[in-house]
């Protein structure tokens, strides 16, 4: 059997993920006096989407953008990040997120470079600009610096495979520690948990067939939030829209933001409305708002769309390296500089990468907490809000807060060891590095892509194809439940990883199937017409005694 | 993908297993330095690459990651147009 460590380690607040969002709420627990735990499945100085860095945050700076903020929720709502708001979370957001900013500024990231705040880059020309342009290579860094020095206690590899309840309400959470070859397994007494995984990254083939890895976002965050709080009764929202990122094809560890340069067909043509030259002010924010545009110019035969920078001032090509750089780019920047390739003179294709879950996933209440009591999410698997480095920030610290507020008025810890979802988590992982035969994670994981890829992907969904989708993904899992094989910690990491994603793509098929209409990249081949009485109806997914209950809900 | 560490340079001190994102590495023991063990998961990110002290660390990056690209060529609009004014179309 998989050994379970001795030391049962309890907290006030148990943050799972230390990326920005689970960061942020550490530091805000910790400075109201909880009892603060971090499990991090890799190292919180260089884990999760933002390990080595971002370049931008969405914000609301009133002496810049004037005293009245509608003009800026307006543009949230439109920009590569709106779309799926809860209208009051956009505002609570916009409201706190200058104060992120000038937390950020105060432990030294550099929120204005040049001195002044200064809204650069994904930006629509004549209208106001929400994206502040900053140096985030150190984030990680600074923001894990901060946490310790407000006694939060990181635990590094150590993700966290199952969130514990009791009479509905959190009580503690299983760790799987990764630490050496052989895994064990950690039990985590917590008054609260706040779940902060990230992004949902390998439920689709990548842009290289077949190379998984190849994400434009951290492809560790595999869905553990949504899944852990749609086993634990929370309810998932908006699960049915694809999002899909975009970049340098074939590389996707990249940005597209930062460049400055315009998205160009082979005949040197802008593609989009925006730009028609280089522009450090906008960028071309074609991609961010049309990022489809690289696959209707692919299809209709005019592709390749390429990001064309010449004619960039020296000054601006500068610029641009720089953000690079601190977006975390810097593997790139050195690909080309070996491979001589010179924006001046060569353009670079860009591609739309394959679908992925980011402001889809949990829902929360304006104080960051799910359905479950005690139970909270942040940042990028949050399905109500979405505004990625600034979301997370701004909602983790939110999340934090209400945690170990909540966590105050809680008098005891209790006992987990021995609970019955203690045990069937030792027995599955203990049968998972026992089999001596069977189908490998990688196996399993690229069978599910097939599958989202075939029946729920971009280009066709339908009645039939759903239905069809759901009965192989389901029979997929069982295959895989009874017969996969780890052989040490980190590929018993990935095995759970891959049921993860599972059940977020069972959530995705059901929820694709109850949107009978055409929204965004969620194209139903029978159902073309996008129906303006379902423009702000949101579809929720809850698990109940062991039925899923789909429901309709208003935008709030 | 994947991280290859130039034996001569690395001192075995272990920040590139400990750090990598995507747990690419396994610490080998303390005088061995660690192990490429799932050079497929590479994420790309550079994390070895810039937090190695001793500069040991490189990416190689898979050829199915290559980054495509063509030369600039003539391209009439980017002097701007009828209609046009700074850049920015009206």
């Amino acid at each position: 059997m998989i050994p379970i460590d001795k030391e049962t380690l309890e907290a006030d607040v148990l943050v799972v993920g230390g990326g920005i969002g689970g960061l942020m709420a550490a530091i805000n627990a910790a400075g109201q006096g909880a009892r603060v735990i971090v499990a991090e499945k890799a190292n919180t100085k260089r884990s999760g989407s933002g390990a080595t860095g971002n370049d931008h945050f969405v914000c609301y700076i009133p002496e810049i953008h004037g005293r009245d903020m509608d003009p800026i929720v307006k543009e949230l709502r439109n920009s590569m990040v709106g779309g799926y708001h809860d209208n009051c979370m956009s505002v609570k957001f916009l409201e706190q997120s200058f104060d992120r900013v000038k937390d950020w500024q105060r432990w030294g990231i550099s929120m204005k470079p040049t001195g002044k705040w200064e809204f650069i880059g994904h930006a629509f020309p004549g209208r106001p600009r929400i994206f502040l342009k900053y140096e985030g290579s150190n984030q990680k860094l600074v923001l894990t610096a901060q946490a310790r020095k407000r006694g939060v206690r990181i635990e590094n590899h150590l993700p966290i495979i199952e969130v514990i309840t009791r009479n509905g309400e959190v009580v503690g959470a299983i760790g799987l520690s990764i630490k050496e070859e052989e895994p064990a397994l950690k039990l985590i007494r917590a008054k609260t948990v706040v779940l902060a995984t990230g992004t949902s990254n390998r439920l689709y083939p990548s842009v290289s067939p077949g190379w998984m890895f190849n994400t434009a976002f951290c492809p560790s965050c595999t869905g553990g939030a949504q899944a852990m709080a749609f086993r634990a009764g929370a309810k998932l929202v908006n699960m049915e829209f694809p999002n899909k990122h975009a970049g340098p094809k074939y590389f996707a560890r990249a940005g597209k933001a930062t460049w400055i340069g315009v998205l160009t067909d082979p005949q040197g043509e802008p593609v989009g409305p925006f730009v028609t030259k280089p522009t450090k002010e906008l960028g071309d924010i074609t991609g961010d708002v049309w990022n489809s545009v690289f696959t209707d110019m692919y299809k209709s035969g005019r592709g390749p769309t390429y990001m064309d920078c010449t004619g960039i001032a020296e000054k601006d090509l500068k610029y641009m390296m720089n953000g690079l750089a601190h977006e975390g780019n810097t593997a790139m920047l050195k690909y080309m500089d070996e491979e001589g390739i010179d924006v001046r003179r060569r353009r670079v294709e860009f591609a739309q990468y394959e679908p992925f879950l980011i402001g889809r996933g949990v829902e929360i209440d304006l104080n960051g907490e799910t359905h479950v009591k005690g139970l909270y999410a942040a940042g990028d698997p949050v399905g109500n809000f979405r505004a990625d480095i600034a979301g997370a920030a701004t909602f983790g610290w939110i999340a934090g807060g209400s945690a170990a507020k909540r966590a105050k008025g809680i008098r005891r810890f209790q006992k987990i060891e021995g609970s019955p979802v203690v045990k069937d988590h030792t027995r599955f992982c203990s049968k998972l590095m026992a089999r001596e035969n069977g189908p490998s994670w990688q196996e399993a994981n690229l069978a599910l892509q097939q599958i989202m890829n075939d029946y729920a992907g971009t280009g066709v969904r339908s009645e039939t194809l759903l239905t069809a989708g759901l009965t192989y993904l389901r029979d997929l899992k069982r295959k895989a439940v009874a017969t996969m094989k780890a052989d040490d910690s980190h590929t018993l990491m990935r095995c759970l990883e891959t049921i993860d994603l599972m059940e977020c793509g069972e959530v995705i098929l059901l929820a694709a199937l109850e949107r009978k209409e055409t929204r965004g990249l969620h194209v139903r081949s029978d159902f073309t017409f996008t129906n303006p009485l379902l423009q702000d109806k949101f579809i929720t997914l809850q698990q109940a005694k062991g039925n899923v209950q789909i429901e309709w809900r208003d935008r709030r | 993908m994947p991280p290859i560490i130039a034996k001569e340079k690395c001192n075995a001190c272990g920040t590139c297993a400990e750090i990598c994102p995507t747990d690419v590495f396994r610490a080998a023991g303390k005088r061995t330095p660690p192990l490429v063990k799932y050079p497929e998961e590479c994420w790309h990110c550079n994390a070895c690459v810039l937090d190695c002290k001793q500069s040991a660390v490189t990416l190689r990056l898979p050829l199915p990651a290559m980054m495509l690209h063509v030369g600039a060529g003539k391209s009439k609009s980017l002097s701007g147009g009828k209609g046009e004014k700074g850049g920015v179309r009206r």
